[in-house]
């Protein structure tokens, strides 16, 4: 198992959206996909995952719906809103640049100064 | 959002939840079953799959309280759920919910009752429309340095009625009182005489029948009145017909021509009118100088409704333009030329009155603040005493808080569930207390009501008092609920949960030390309520034991009104003379007399006397209070004739005029000389010397008008020698024990002289009581209210100290065991009272003295420092702290040490 990341606050909801975006999910499918594109990198903690589930829906990026799941237990199933979709790139983007800044900063030798 | 719909989301949201629950119950269990699913492929058994899946997916119930919290809706759900868990627990402790009721409704009652009054008297606008354009027009004379005035002639009224244009409508009115028995005792109904204006510029519409109008108030006018909605009900029973009926005032006949709005008592606050005439119908009253053309009986008071758009500097430009003119036409020709020229100068003064007016202002305002201030302190220490109750069962509550939060809830959840339960004790407290307020405000006005001051005050309430409510029991929950709720919900989990009910040694001491403070400051309260009621008290015994050169009891003061006998003026004083003979032969009656006023009461009567005297005082300090009176006067009120002799048959209509003084009128005009045999004499009136009066007697000093006053200088000439005759005179009866029957005999007698008399009856004691309403009221409610503190500081060290003992009888039980003797476990616990009682009473006095010099205007002859007071009230306090201390002590003190060692 590669060694794993608590991730930071706030970006729970960011990974939430990302991995609904590939396709609906309900809550345990969400968990098994944020790990499986972190390749396992990434650890949630299974109960939080779905008060922020349940903040989501309320601020309309995703919906849900009750369905069957491949192994016919009746479960939720979440996917993502139009305002979902356009929080998404505007999270991501955010993300993208936050991380280029701090990727440069760090990576800053002595004679550049 | 609308309201409405606002309204229909809590509704569903409400509707939806069992629905909500069961999905989220659902949703997480599935998710529980997928996990072990995929947990039990890797190869564990099914039961150890589920248990591993149940821990990886962390505190179940704190993440459904999270999940529920994002769904919305809420907040409503988890009052409704709050509500419901406190009632169980206050339902669980009866006994503590009651007491602690108890005393919110006492504390909150007693709070918005002073508070309606002041409401009522001081804050509340009249019922009229549009009252702040109402102004109250007051005159002002800059020569003097007095304030401003309310009353004026007839003859001004007039002026500024006819010459103004300031105002869209003005009004006069003037309270008097109606007598509707036709001859034998009065039946007095309250009355005002209303200008024509009155309730047309008021906005006052009719119940019935018609209002006036100016056609109803003009010299010569026809006798008619207006009924208040009140009196209509209660006189005519509402009847329609009422209007056109008569009705007799003063033995006069009135045609009703209305009635006036259900719930408009006319402007003066604390009185209410039961029936209006006009004006001019005081002309029926009045003999042949009738106080319509008198241009210094000054009966009226004047308001008016400021035109709209005009500005206040406006006004008071307009009103100095108009006073000149209004004052140079009504100047009285009988003053002298410097009066007359100070007349003219007179200004007119406008002032808002929205409120309408009210004598009771300025009478009632300073101890309404002061037992407002008293009502306040008492309920700050009622919420010290649920304080800590709400303490020490806090205290015995943590292990369950400390369950709940290892299932989840959050300190804050906890913290609001405790203030629910506080704000729905203090809410629950409130609306008893407004029950008990509206009987305890109707009896305080019955209270401060007298004989010759019938209060009345429109009690409704209205959104100022119940807003003052509410914000009181909030303000009172938060106070008594946020210290316990803050203390007892910081837990720790494993020493909570481990320690059972006792706690561990190092929090034993830390854990009474808020409880401590709380009495403390309960004790220091309570001292400073019961140093002001001990004034107070004090104060008021001062004045009822005090001297008064007369003696009050046994006295029956009957005042006969000969008006409606219509008798010429020069046979009056025969039939005065002939009631008296008779009076005095009814059986039981030992003394009569007879005055023209009696003492202590409103009716005032001085004029300036000069004395041939080389020390005669000059200006104010020769005004002299008169009364006339018959011979038995002075024997039937006891007061001792000290020098020369008492009036008699030699003392006639024509015969040297003559006078008894009183011992401070000698001091003042004769203190080297004997007064005795010497002439006085009043002011000369324009154009007549005023006769040479000889002083045969000299009396004992006597209070006039006012149990408060310094002495006056006092002169009593004979009724045979009243310059005017007097329509109505007192008699004074003494009788030795007030016969029942007393009452019809003298109506029997004064009906057999003549039957138009009118009889009133008082007693001197009840006269003399009246005048203290003030310092009775003060004195009452504060000491209620000061020993209500005092039980309730009480109950607070009791319940402190029974707690304490309950928490500390293991080491009592040891202390015991080791040989400890009990008379030295009571002194540990006396001297945990001893601290307690010490500090609050070091803080009590000190605040006390800070504060008393604020009552000094209610006393009399004492000083708010006195010390008997302040040393008799730290003694009482004391005494109940020790009271309240030895009962838990003495349970400390029988602890048996084997039953707490094995309790523990």
């Amino acid at each position: 198992m590669p060694s794993q990341a608590q991730i930071l606050p706030g970006t729970l909801d960011l990974l939430i959206l990302k991995a609904v975006s590939l396709g609906p999910l309900h809550g345990y499918g969400v968990l098994l996909r944020i790990e499986q594109i972190s390749q396992g990198a990434l650890l949630v903690e299974q109960g939080a995952l779905y008060p922020a589930l349940f903040r989501l829906v309320r601020q309309g990026l995703l919906k849900a719906s009750w369905g069957t799941s491949e192994n016919n237990r009746r479960a939720k199933f979440y996917e993502l809103t139009s305002a979902g979709r356009k929080r998404l790139r505007q999270e991501a983007d955010g993300w993208n640049r936050l991380a280029a800044a701090i990727a440069s900063a760090l990576s800053t030798q002595p004679e550049e100064v | 959002m609308s309201l409405l719909a606002s309204l229909r989301s809590v509704v569903s949201t409400l509707l939806r939840r069992r629905r909500n629950e069961n999905d989220l119950d659902e949703e997480l269990r599935a998710h529980v079953q997928n996990r072990a699913d995929d947990l039990e492929r890797s190869g564990l058994t099914r039961h150890e799959a589920e248990r591993r899946a149940r821990i990886e997916f962390g505190a179940h119930q704190k993440f459904k309280e999270e999940c529920r919290e994002a769904l919305g809706g809420h907040l409503i759900q988890v009052l409704l759920q709050d509500t419901r868990y406190a009632l169980r627990i206050l339902g669980r402790t009866p006994l503590i919910t009651a007491v602690a009721l108890l005393s919110l409704a006492l504390g909150i009652g007693a709070n918005t009752a002073i508070f309606s009054l002041i409401d009522t008297v001081m804050l509340r606008l009249l019922p009229v429309r549009q009252p702040e354009e109402l102004v109250q027009i007051l005159r002002n004379d800059p020569s003097r340095a007095v304030s401003a005035t309310a009353s004026f002639t007839n003859p001004l009224w007039e002026q500024v009625r006819d010459h103004q244009e300031v105002f869209s409508g003005t009004f006069a009115w003037s309270d008097s009182q109606f007598n509707l028995a036709q001859g034998g005792a009065v039946r007095y109904v309250s009355g005002i005489y209303a200008s024509g204006d009155f309730f047309n510029t008021l906005g006052v519409r009719p119940a019935a029948g018609r209002l006036f109008s100016d056609v109803d108030d003009q010299r010569g006018c026809p006798a008619t009145t207006v009924l208040s909605y009140g009196f209509w009900q209660e006189h005519f029973g509402g009847e329609p017909s009422a209007i056109g009926s008569t009705l007799p005032l003063n033995n006069h006949t009135f045609q009703v021509i209305g009635v006036s709005a259900p719930g408009f008592y006319g402007v003066d606050v604390g009185r209410k009118f039961d029936v209006a005439v006009p004006v001019c119908a005081a002309s029926f009253f009045d003999g042949k100088e009738s106080r319509l053309d008198h241009r210094s009986w000054w009966w009226l008071s004047i308001m008016g409704r400021i035109k709209p758009g005009l500005s206040t500097e406006q006004l008071k430009a307009r009103l100095a333009v108009l006073a000149p003119q209004v004052f140079a036409a009504a100047v009285p020709q009988d003053w002298d030329v410097n009066g007359q020229q100070r007349f003219r100068k007179r200004t007119l003064v406008a002032v808002p009155a929205a409120t309408g007016t009210s004598y009771m202002r300025k009478e009632f305002s300073q101890p309404l603040y002061i037992l407002m201030s008293v009502v306040g302190l008492v309920l700050l220490i009622a919420c010290a005493n649920i304080a800590s109750l709400m303490l020490a069962r806090a205290a015995a509550r943590r292990k369950e808080f400390a369950v709940r939060k290892a299932l989840g809830a959050s300190r804050p959840r906890l913290i609001r569930q405790l203030l629910t339960e506080c704000l729905l004790l203090s809410t629950a407290g409130a609306l008893l207390g407004v029950l008990y307020a509206r009987w305890g405000t109707a009896l305080l006005v019955r209270y401060i009501s007298t004989a010759s001051n019938k209060v009345f005050l429109d009690l409704s309430l209205d959104w100022r008092i119940l807003g003052f409510t509410a914000a009181v029991a909030v303000l009172t929950g938060l106070l008594f609920g946020i210290l316990p709720a803050l203390r007892s919900t910081r837990v720790s989990l494993t020493s909570a949960m481990k320690g059972g009910s006792q706690c561990q040694g190092s929090e034993r001491r830390g854990r009474f030390r808020p409880g401590k403070w709380i009495v403390a400051s309960q004790v220091a309260l309570s001292l400073v309520l019961l140093v002001a009621s001990g004034l107070f008290l004090h104060s008021f015994f001062k004045l009822v034991t005090l001297d008064l050169g007369f003696d009050r009891r046994d006295v029956l003061l009957v005042n006969a009104n000969l008006k409606s006998a219509e008798l010429p003026p020069a046979r009056q004083n025969l039939v005065f003379d002939d009631i008296e003979s008779r009076l005095a032969a009814i059986p039981g009656v030992v003394a009569v007399g007879r005055s023209v006023r009696t003492p202590v009461s409103n009716f005032e009567w001085n004029q300036h006397i000069q004395a041939d005297s080389p020390d005669a005082p000059k200006g104010d300090d020769a005004l002299v209070f008169f009364n006339f009176i018959s011979p038995g006067y002075f024997p039937t009120l006891r007061t001792p004739l000290l020098e020369g002799r008492n009036f008699d048959s030699r003392d006639t209509e024509s015969s040297v005029r003559v006078v008894i003084v009183n011992q401070t009128f000698v001091r003042k005009f004769f203190p080297h000389s004997p007064a005795l045999g010497q002439f006085v004499r009043t002011d000369d009136s324009p154009g007549k010397r005023a006769p040479a009066i000889q002083i045969v007697g000299i009396v004992r000093d006597s209070k006039y008008e006012s149990l408060r006053e310094e002495s006056y200088s006092q002169a009593f000439f004979p009724a045979s020698q009243i310059p005017e005759a007097a329509d109505a005179e007192n008699f004074e009866l003494r009788a030795e024990r007030i016969p029942s029957d007393l009452i019809s005999a003298i109506q029997d007698a004064s009906r057999q002289v003549n039957k138009g008399i009118s009889l009133d009856f008082h007693s001197l004691a009840a006269q003399v009581d009246d005048s203290l309403v003030q310092d009775r009221l003060l004195a009452t409610l504060s000491t209620f209210f000061g020993g209500l503190a005092l039980l309730l500081a009480m109950i607070g060290l009791y319940g402190a100290l029974s707690y304490l003992v309950t928490m500390r009888r293991a080491e009592f039980g040891v202390r015991m065991a080791l040989g400890a003797k009990p008379a030295s476990i009571l002194s540990l616990v006396m001297k945990d009272v001893a601290v307690v009682l010490g500090g609050g009473v070091i803080a009590g006095a000190l605040i006390s003295l800070l504060t008393v010099r604020f009552l000094q205007k209610m006393l009399f002859g004492l000083t708010a420092h006195d010390p008997v007071t302040m040393v008799a009230a730290i003694g009482l306090l004391s005494a109940a702290a020790f009271l309240a201390g030895y009962l838990p002590a003495r349970r400390a003190m029988r602890v048996d040490p084997m039953v707490a060692l094995r309790y523990e």
